[in-house]
This record gives structure tokens, sequence and C-alpha cells, in this order.
């Protein structure tokens, strides 16, 4: 009952946004429209229309009341939301904050201590270790990769370093005057360990354990800054009056790779024709494993994306070219040393709306923080199209209310799992605030886009991208799929749903990412809890305007194995028993379309050479008898389409009562199988009981109880039958002359005819 | 080759539909007569055939009401009869001439007696409705000269009409071929399958593909199946479209050669379409001949079209299971024949739906024919793929209306002996099958003059015909043979335990 219900949730409100779509598109297009001015009530009108188009529906519907759509506010669909409860830390004196983004700590200094809150494994009561370091100035704090060493600098041109164990110290100064510090930073390239950059170049230095270090190699070049991402390895190297010629080292384990010097792209105005790239205006970001370079060029209102190469640095823009093939001979002047460079402007590049913008990076989301609109747009790098995934958001604390009397304490916070890239501080929305990388949280960012997005393929493809709370997107994914055909979506569309998921499960499972839970899948509490859950989720997933964190109501043991999930592909058999078994019930009058949706099912785990639960065998039989598809049925057997197991023959029996045809596919079945006993009860049943005991007597089978036999031939009123049997049992069982059951039917049969001979 | 052959010009062939509950009163007695062949015969020699065809039936039913009269052997003529709706029967009376060649199973004659009546069906609806809806018999008339002839004209070659003789004793008429799949193979077609659904909106189209002539999926019950399956091999596949010349399937041969000859020969068999009894007093206009040759072509979307159904016309059949009309649409790509069935319901506008519906298959289901035909032109095997070396065989399924043959090159490597032994085996079988309604288990040996071995297999509707050549072999070596071929080729359904 509970599962019928929460499907049929999940179609009302799939019905109910498939009703109001033309109100949603409005409303939609509006606020795309005035994306840089919005603000609240913005495009109220169209909001209403919607709204009250909604509640028409669920009203006509007669579904529950509609308490969540009374709650509406702000007038926005879907929300980023920030990680709340945030992580706080009231440090008196503090001087200030610093990220080490190598080791994800975050670090709070005051003038002779040192706080450091892990922020890998996000919790936020833990309590900070505390190191003591000797007073003065901290420009920039890191640890060593190995944590033992703290390193300070402390000027333009000194840094200090403090062995955490053995409390030894040193201190590294350059050359006053001549060059000074810009920086530094660990590393794990088996070259160097740690890395300055100074005006002159960078100087990479090997770090012993008694924190001896030596000079290994200098580079040599005029640096105005730098910017550097433990994650990507990747050190840019500023340098030029207007600071747009970059050189780049990536230090990673494999040794150090020189990068080809690039220059960025700039567009220059009449007001302002030198224009000037600051270390503020160029982001390092990891996507997908691949390092993308992100650069704001405020003049043109574009971001440019480069995504770097190991050999060369090629701006995105193939794709581009592909689809205005047109432009490329019309306005982009192609130069052979740098192809393609008058096009950038135009093609990889995304629109900017705000004149202060950062970005982050949550779950191999570009996220672009549009700061004076206020708003989030969420990017899918991978996907070849330069659209965002979802109309812009508003970024909005996660259950968190009185955001006024936020302060700096408050803010330095939300550094969650798998939190990523930007080190910096960037000013978000309030001029007072001070975020350090916000965060956004994976299931309010799908749940937006699946609010915005009419194609569940490409959602479905995003989902499985995920890797940040897998389990989300797994259970998202999963009551996707239920409600495409809930729905009753055209098959078309289903397959190329179910497609998605099963490739992106066997790459997982050839990759080895996906894992199984054993344990969660045998303990029944489970089972009966996920598809209520689901239901629910699937619900919010298509029909969310909640501006109320939704928060997934489930046990926190719960939460520690979704946590333990690191993708979110679903086996064919999860598919089976949440998509397929869950919706048989709802589904069963309209079987053919279930059957040719697991048709497509069968056929696409074929082709990724995968297994899967018997279960859906025997509920396609199920499905093909009671829509009295009996030859196709045959044909599924014939075939092998549904593979042959005692469960599949037992059910071709049972659905073989109403067609004597099937039951006979079954009974073959479960000869081919060898399952003797089966094979002859089953014979018996039907009255073929000389047959079976010939069976018997040729295979040697003594299990099945010779009464079935004797009873089936005394049914038959053939008393030469029966004496056939009776002598063909004490032939095959020794000693059965000597048992009671042989007595009774020697007896019965010499009552009734005295004239057969045994 | 290997047909009973008949000069048609003779009176070698008799082939008559009466209805017995029409021409009751004397005087009357021409107004039974539904159809008669040759049809220049005098109408007495007409009502003495079916005049004597109803004495025999009205004298068996006395004995058994419900199966009344199957055969009767006169000294030179056989008198086959099949009743093909209730109180419709329809007569064939075959010459036994001197040839060798003239002997055949009364049972596939029936079956061809059967196969006019089903075809005649699907495209007409039952005789009877026919009948109700004209009670002057002038519809009925009308439709079944053009159709029959045009059926029979499959069977002639030359001069001459082939029944199927004892050459033929290891085919089985009214049944269908399967193509064996691949699993991965069945997945695809299952899926194109899947979306053939759905082609017509929410009411769910049927559809039957084949490959080259063999049947590769059906949606259909076993009946319709053969029916439209049989209709199809004979005017739509691509081996029927390429005008029959390379056509390899076993039942029909020659199809365009015999259509030619008979053309400039024997005018009284086909009938050029103007001299045909179209008006015939009724009001129906023109009468459609389904059977008609030549007329299907395939049109630059990849459907077959024919003016059969007049210009612009969708073809409709009448399928016997769901009791509806459907329209037919076919589309080939290279051998594979897909034909899809869009309920009338569905056809609300006439010819734009249909095109609508042609577009859904073309824009849904292109790429997925285009799969389909790949992979099985991959594992195709030939003409011969069925072949067994050292086997001459026949496997029948009846429940699935289903048969599986050697090679028709390889069977016509068999002696006569053997063939006339296996006639002879199967007529055993067909006698004791009739015999007793419930489904037996059997074992029929026989040796013929040339030693080779003739067995037969019955176990649960499920037949095997076997002819085995090798004179050396004792019945315990032809046994043996019988139970690894049980047991490689048929799951080992035959294997006596």
């Amino acid at each position: 009952m509970k599962e019928k219900n929460s499907a049929s949730t999940a179609s009302t409100l799939g019905r109910i946004l498939a009703t109001c779509s033309k109100q949603a598109k409005d409303y939609g297009s509006c606020v795309a429209s005035k994306v840089h001015e919005i603000e609240k009530d913005l495009c109220l009108k169209q909001f209403l229309a919607l709204k009250s188009c909604m509640q028409h529906t669920v009203k006509i519907m007669s579904s529950r009341p509609s308490s969540s759509q009374t709650s509406v506010g702000s007038g926005a669909l879907s929300h980023a939301y920030i990680q709340h409860p945030s992580l706080r830390c009231n440090v008196p004196e503090s001087r200030g904050l610093f990220y080490d983004d190598a080791n994800r700590l975050l670090i709070c200094v005051t003038s002779s201590q040192v706080f450091s809150w892990e922020t890998a494994t996000f919790n936020p009561d833990v309590s900070p270790s505390v190191d003591s370091i000797p007073e003065g100035p901290i420009m920039c704090i890191r640890f060593s990769l190995d944590k033992k060493v703290v390193a300070v600098q402390r000027s333009d041109c000194e840094i200090q370093f403090f062995h955490r164990e053995t409390k030894q110290t040193l201190t590294h100064k350059c050359r006053a005057g001549s060059e000074s510090l810009l920086g530094f930073f660990w590393s794990d390239s088996p070259l160097c360990d740690l890395a300055v950059v100074k005006t002159s170049g960078m100087d990479l230095f090997a770090c012993d354990s008694a924190m001896n270090l030596r000079l290994v190699e200098t580079k040599k070049v005029n640096v105005n800054w730098y910017i550097y991402t433990h994650e990507s390895r990747l050190v840019l190297l500023a340098s030029g009056l207007q600071c747009k010629t970059i050189t780049g080292f990536q230090l990673s384990t494999a040794g150090v790779v020189r990068l080809p010097k690039f220059e960025m792209t700039l567009a220059t105005t009449e007001s302002n024709s030198k224009p000037i790239i600051s270390a503020g205006d160029v982001h390092l970001i990891t996507v997908y494993g691949r390092i993308y370079c992100l650069q704001v060029d405020m003049e043109a209102m574009l971001l440019h994306t480069y995504r770097f190469y190991r050999d060369a640095v090629v701006q995105q823009l193939l794709v581009f070219l592909r689809e205005f093939e047109p432009l490329k001979s019309e306005s982009c002047k192609l130069n052979a040393k740098q192809p393609y460079l008058a096009c950038l402007l135009f093609l990889g590049s995304l629109p900017i709306y705000s004149s202060k913008l950062s970005v982050s990076v949550v779950d191999n989301l570009l996220l672009v923080h549009q700061i004076d609109a206020k708003v989030v747009i969420i990017y899918d790098l991978f996907v070849d199209s330069r659209a965002p995934v979802s109309a812009p958001l508003p970024l909005l604390w996660r259950g968190y209310q009185g955001s006024d009397s936020s302060s700096q304490a408050t803010n330095k916070e939300n550094e969650s799992p798998g939190s990523s890239t930007i080190n910096e501080n960037v000013v978000m929305y309030e001029d007072s605030w001070t975020f350090l990388v916000p965060d956004l949280i994976l299931d309010q960012t799908n749940k937006a886009i699946s609010a915005s997005s009419s194609d569940r393929t490409s959602l479905l493809e995003f989902l499985q991208r995920r890797k940040l709370e897998a389990n989300k997107a797994k259970q998202l994914c999963l009551g996707i799929a239920r409600a495409l055909i809930l729905e009753r979506r055209p098959a078309t569309q289903v397959t190329q749903a179910i497609d998605v998921l099963v490739t992106a499960y066997s790459y997982s499972v050839k990759a080895g990412i996906y894992k199984e839970l054993k344990n969660e899948k045998t303990t029944p509490t489970n089972d009966g809890a996920s598809p209520d859950n689901e239901g629910r989720r699937a619900s919010e997933s298509s029909l969310d305007e909640e501006e109320v964190e939704i928060n997934v109501p489930s046990g926190s043991a719960d939460e520690q194995q979704e946590s333990q999930l690191s993708s979110p592909a679903i086996s064919p058999d999860e598919l089976y028993k949440f998509v397929f078994a869950s919706v048989e019930e709802t589904m069963v009058e309209e079987s053919d379309y279930l059957v040719a949706i697991i048709t497509e099912f069968l056929r696409s785990i074929s082709a990724e050479k995968l297994k899967v639960d018997l279960n859906i065998y025997v509920m396609t039989i199920r499905l093909l008898a009671h829509s009295k598809r009996f030859a196709e049925l045959s044909l599924f057997i014939t075939n092998k389409i549904i593979e042959p197991s005692k469960e599949v023959a037992l059910q071709l029996l049972e659905s073989g009562r109403q067609n004597p045809r099937i039951r006979k596919l079954g009974l073959d079945m479960l000869r081919q199988l060898s399952l003797h006993h089966e094979y002859i009860s089953s014979l018996v049943q039907d009255g073929y009981y000389l047959e079976a005991l010939r069976y018997a007597q040729k295979r040697k089978v003594t299990s099945v109880r010779s009464s079935l036999f004797l009873e089936a031939a005394f049914a038959s009123n053939d008393m030469q039958h029966l004496a056939a049997i009776l002598r063909a049992l004490s032939e095959l069982i020794p000693g059965f002359k000597e048992t009671s059951e042989y007595y009774t039917f020697h007896g019965l049969l010499n009552e009734t005819s005295s004239s057969v001979a045994v | 080759m290997g047909m009973a052959s008949m000069n048609s010009s003779g009176e070698s062939l008799k082939l008559c539909v009466f209805d017995l509950r029409r021409g009751q009163n004397e005087g009357q007695e021409l107004d039974k007569i539904l159809f008669f062949y040759p049809p220049d015969v005098t109408f007495s020699t007409q009502l003495s055939v079916i005049g004597l065809s109803e004495g025999l039936i009205t004298f068996t039913r006395l004995f058994s009401p419900e199966a009344a009269c199957e055969v009767i052997e006169a000294e030179r003529h056989s008198h086959v009869f099949h009743e093909a709706e209730p109180d419709i029967w329809m007569v064939m009376v075959v010459e036994k001439n001197k040839e060798i060649e003239a002997i055949w199973r009364v049972d596939a004659l029936q079956k061809v007696l059967k196969e006019v009546h089903s075809l005649f069906v699907m495209f007409h609806g039952s005789i009877r409705s026919l009948l109700d809806k004209e009670p002057s018999g002038g519809l009925i008339r009308s439709h079944f000269y053009p159709f029959i002839t045009d059926y029979l004209n499959d069977l002639s070659v030359g001069k001459k009409l082939q029944l199927p003789s004892f050459r033929e004793t290891l085919k089985e008429r009214g049944t269908v071929q399967m193509l064996t799949l691949a699993r991965d193979a069945a997945l695809e077609v299952q899926s194109l399958v899947g979306v053939l659904d759905s082609c017509a909106g929410t009411l769910r189209c049927h559809s039957v593909i084949l490959f080259h002539d063999l049947l590769v999926s059906t949606t259909l019950s076993p009946d319709d199946t053969v029916d439209l399956f049989t209709f199809s091999v004979m005017r739509l596949t691509s081996n029927a479209l390429s005008s029959g010349t390379s056509s390899w399937s076993y039942l029909r041969k020659g199809t365009s050669l015999s259509q030619t000859s008979s053309k400039s020969t024997s005018p009284q068999l086909l009938v050029s379409s103007d001299s045909l009894p179209s008006g015939n007093g009724h009001d129906a206009g023109r009468v459609i001949r389904p059977l008609q040759h030549n007329k299907w072509i395939k049109g630059k979307d990849g459907f077959l079209v024919t003016d059969i159904w007049g210009k612009d016309a969708t073809p409709t059949i009448w399928l016997h299971q769901r009791q509806e009309r459907v329209h037919l649409l076919a589309y080939q790509q290279k051998c594979l024949t897909l034909v899809l069935l869009v309920p009338t319901e569905a056809i609300v506008n006439g010819e734009l739906d249909i095109s609508f519906v042609k577009h859904q298959v073309i824009e849904n289901a292109t790429a997925k024919i285009l799969k389909v035909e790949e992979k099985l032109s991959k594992g195709w095997g030939g003409e011969n793929a069925y072949h067994v070396s050292g086997y001459r065989y026949l496997l029948v399924d009846n429940d699935m209306e289903v048969s599986r043959a050697s090679p028709s090159g390889k069977v016509a490597t068999l002696a006569k002996e053997t063939l006339l032994a296996v006639n002879k085996l199967r007529e055993t079988v067909d006698t004791e099958k009739s015999r007793t309604k419930e489904e037996k288990d059997m074992e029929i040996c026989i040796r013929a003059k040339n030693n080779a071995w003739a067995i037969a297999r019955v176990t649960r509707g499920k037949e095997l015909y076997m002819a085995l050549e090798k004179a050396s072999d004792t019945l315990l070596d032809a046994t043996d043979s019988v139970q690894s071929f049980s047991n490689r080729y048929c799951n080992g359904t035959f294997s006596m335990d």
C-alpha cells in the first residue's frame, strides 16, 4: 500500500507539472530575462499564475492539501543552499582565517596560537587542534603535507617553519630589495617538497625530516601574482604589464611539467585600453578530473574558459566552432600561431551578469556566483554546451533563516565534504560576509535541476556523473526512472533513460568505483523504508517550490551508509527492485507498455554484458500472461530473452494454467534444466503419469513419492495403468513390495479387476 | 518439379465451394454453388460433383455429426473435403492418373483448402458474413472467383497445376518457418517490436517481422501469424518482390514465371482484371484482388505500396483472434520485411493518419530497423542454414504452428522410395492423430524398399519426421541418430527416455 501511495504521488506531481508547463515556462523565461536585476517578487505575476495553476490542478486531482504550495514566498522555484549548520570557530582575538587547501584545513590564527579544523569530514562540533607559534605577523600559513611542519609567511621576504613535534624552527629569507615573496605552497612531487614564489621566479626546495631546506631548482620568471590549487597541482604565474602572460607549471607526482606560455584574452574598451588581470580574476578549477582555468573579462562581461591539456593550452571552442561554422569565416581572423584567437571572445565564454563574480565547484559542477545579482548559475562543463543546467538560483542557507545575524564568525564555516578548489576570500551577496569557498549541497542542486530541466535523460546522465552525496543522486535517479514509467512517457524516452543508467553502472563497475552495500540490501527495515523515502524525494524533485530545506528523513545509520556510497550507479538488481518491481502493481493494467520497457532494459543489460535478477523474468512472464500475449511469451522463451531457470519454469507452469502451450514451455524448461523432481511432479499433475514414471525410471529419480503416481493412476480408473505403475515401482524401488502403499494399491487392484496380473 | 502436376485445361482438378444451407429446394440447386473451378464446365457437371459431395456429407454425418467426411477415395478420383465454416464446404477432386507423381497425402491437400480459406477470410472476412451481407450470393461469388484464381496461379507451372505430392512430404503447409535468433539479436528485435507497438499512439499496433522468408517476430496469435506469414511470403518479402526468381521458399516457387507463361497459354486460369466478373450484379463496386501478382512495389520511403486496394488506399485485413479489421503497412529494409498492423480506430482521418504512422515508424524505428537488419544479416546462414548433414527432417510444433525442415534442395536428393516411405509414414501418423483427440506420444519406424529408414516421433504436440538413407544402418543405429538429433537440435524433446 505504501508503495502504491508514493508511486501515485509521484505521478500526480508529474501531472501537475505537465499541466502547468506553460505557466512554468513563462515564469522561467521571466526570471531568466531579468537575471541581472533579479529581486524578490520580480516575476510575481508569472509566479502567481504558475502557483494558482498548480494549486488548481492539485484541487482537481483531489490530492492532499497543498500545504507546501502556500508557503512559497520568494518567488523562486529552487535554490542552491549553503550547508548548515555551519562550522563555527569562536576564537577570541582572532587575527585572521586561512584555508589550507592541500590538507583541507581551516586555520584560524591568534597572535601566538594556530587553530585548525579538519574539513575533509564535515562535523560542525569538532574541536580544533591547537599549535603554538611565536608571535609575529602572519601573511599566509600552510601545513606541510604530512602535517608535521607549519610554515608561516611573516613578511614579503621571510617564511618561518615550525616543526610541530620537535618544536624546531627555521627561517627562510629571500634577498631583500631585489625580490619579494609572493607566497609558497607545499608539493608532493618527487622533485621538491616546497615551492616558494617570488617576483623573480619560483624556487623549488626539498625538505628532509630534519627540516633542512635544499634548493633544487629555480624557475626564472618575472611574476606579478600567482595562483595555485593543490587539487590541480598547477601554479600559474602571471607576468607582463597587463598580467596576461601566463606561465604554468604542474608540480605533480609525475614530476614538474612546464606549460607553454600563453596569453589571456582581454577585451579593450576606449575607457580602458590596458585592462589588468588580477589574481582574483583567474580561477583554477578541477571538474571531472580535467583542469580548467576561468578568467574574468570584466570589459567584455565574459568568463573565458580554458582547459589545460598536458602539451598545450587550448581554448574550449572546438565544439563551438562546429556550431558556429559561419562565424569562423566572417569574424574570426585565423592566426597560424594562435588559431581561433579572434573567436574566443564569442565562443568559449560564459556570460557575466555581475560586476563581481566568483566561482566554486561542487561535485564537478561549476557554480558561478553572480555576486551583484545575488544568484548562482550552474554549469556542467562536461556537456558540450554552455547553457546553464538550471535557471539562476538564489543562494540560501540550508535550513537557516537568520542570515542577517551572521558575522565574521559564522562565515568561517562551510567547508563541506568533497569541497574543492578555489581557495580565496569571496565576498558573497553582502559586503560584510566573507566566505571561504561557499559550498552548495548536492541534492538541492539536483532538485533545482529536476524542476527546471525537461529532458530527463540528460538529467539522469547528469546525476550519474555526481560523486558527492552519491546516494541522494542515486535515489533521485531511481525516483526519476520510476516516475518516467508511471507517467507513461514514450518508450524511447524511457529507453534512453535506462540506457544511461545501465551504461553508467557498467562503467562504474569496470572502473571499480561501484561497490555493493551488502548489508544495506539485506536489512529489512531499509527495504521497507526506501520506497517511501524515494517516493517523497521523487515528488520533491518534480515539484520543488518549497523554500524550506527538506532533509532526507532517514536514520543516522542510513546516512552513514549513504556517505559510503562513492557512486550513484544503480545496479540492474536495484533497478529491478526499486523501479520495476515497485511499479508492477500499478502498471499491471498497462503491461504492454511495461513489457516494452523491460525489454529495453534487458537489451541494455545484455549489451553491457551484465546479469540481472531472475525475478525480472518471472515478472515479465506474469505481465505477458496477464495481457494474454502468449505468442510473444513463447518467443521470449524460445529466443532465450527470458533465460531459463527454475523460477522461470515454475512461473511458466503457473501462468500456463490459462494456456496449455505455455505450460508445456515450462515443462520443457524443467526437463532441460534437469530438474527431475519438479518435472515429474508436473507431468503427474497434468495426467502424464506413465511418461513421468518412465522418465523417473530412466533418470533413476526416487525423490518423487511413489504414491503420487499410484494415486494419479488410480484416479484415472485405468487398472492396466495402475498395474503397470505398481510393477514399475517395485522394480525401481528396492523393497517396495513390503511397503503399505504396495499393499493398499495392490489390494485395490485385485478388488477392481482380478483379471489383470501384476 | 516434384509436384503432382495436371493439365489445367483438362478436368484433372476440380475445386468447389458450396453452402449446404442454400438451394435446398428443387430447382434452386445452383444457388448453393459459391465457387467452381474450372469455371467453364457446365452447370450439370458442377451440380453432379456438388450433389455427390453433399450426399456423402449427409450420409457420413449420420455416424459422425461433428467431423463428417474427410476424403472419399474412388477408383479414378479422390475427393478431399474441408468444412471451412459451418455448412460451408470446400471440396477438391483430384484425378488419380497413372503417373507415379500423383501420390499425395490427403492431409496436405486439405491444408491447401484450409490455406485458401483462411487467406480469404483474412482479406474479406468470413464467407458466412459475406453471404449475410448479400443473401443473393453475388457478392461472395464475385470475390471468390478472382481470389481463388489468383491463388491457384501460384500453384501452376506452365500449363499445369501443381498439387503437393509425396515429393513435398517433408514440408508442412499452414505453418510458419522461423529464424533462429541469438539472444542479443532477439533482444534487438524485441526492442524494435516495442517501438512498432507504439507507432499509432496509445492504441497498440501489432507487427510481424520477416527476414528473407523466415519469421523473426510476431505479436499475433499463431493462427493470424500463419495467415499473414503465408501472404507475406507470397507477395511481400524481398524474395517475393524480386519477382520470384530467387525465391527459395519451399512452398512457393516461380510465381512470376508461371504467371507470364500462363498469361499467354491458359486464359481461363488467369483472367485478366477487366474480364473478371467484377461488377457481377452487386453494388460494392470493384472487387479487390489481394493475391494479384506483381502489384507491390517498394516506395521511396521504404514502405511497400500497391494499388490493389485502390489508388492511395491502405490495405486492411481481418484479424481472427482480435475480431477486428486492421490496416496493413509493410516496410522493407533489404531482406527485412516489417508488417505493421494498425487498428482501424487509430486511423480516423484516413490517409492523413496513415502517413502519420508511417512518419512515426521512420522517425522512431529506422535506427533500430537498420540495426536489426545488420545483426540478422550477419548471423544469416543462407538458405541451407538449417541443413543438418546426414539428416532429412521435418519438425512440426503444432502448438506454435511452426515447422522447420531440411532445405528443399537437400530433400530433393532423397530417393523416390524414401520419400514414398515418409509419405506413407506421415499418412499413418495423420490417421493416428485424427483417431484420438488427445495428444499422444508415438514412435513409428518404417524400412523403405531401398533400405532407408523413415522415422516419426510424436510427443505432446510436436512431431519429428526423418529420413535416413544409410542402407547399412540397423534400427538401433537409426534410433540413435534420431536421439542425437533430438538432443542437439530439439532440446531433447524427442528423446525417448
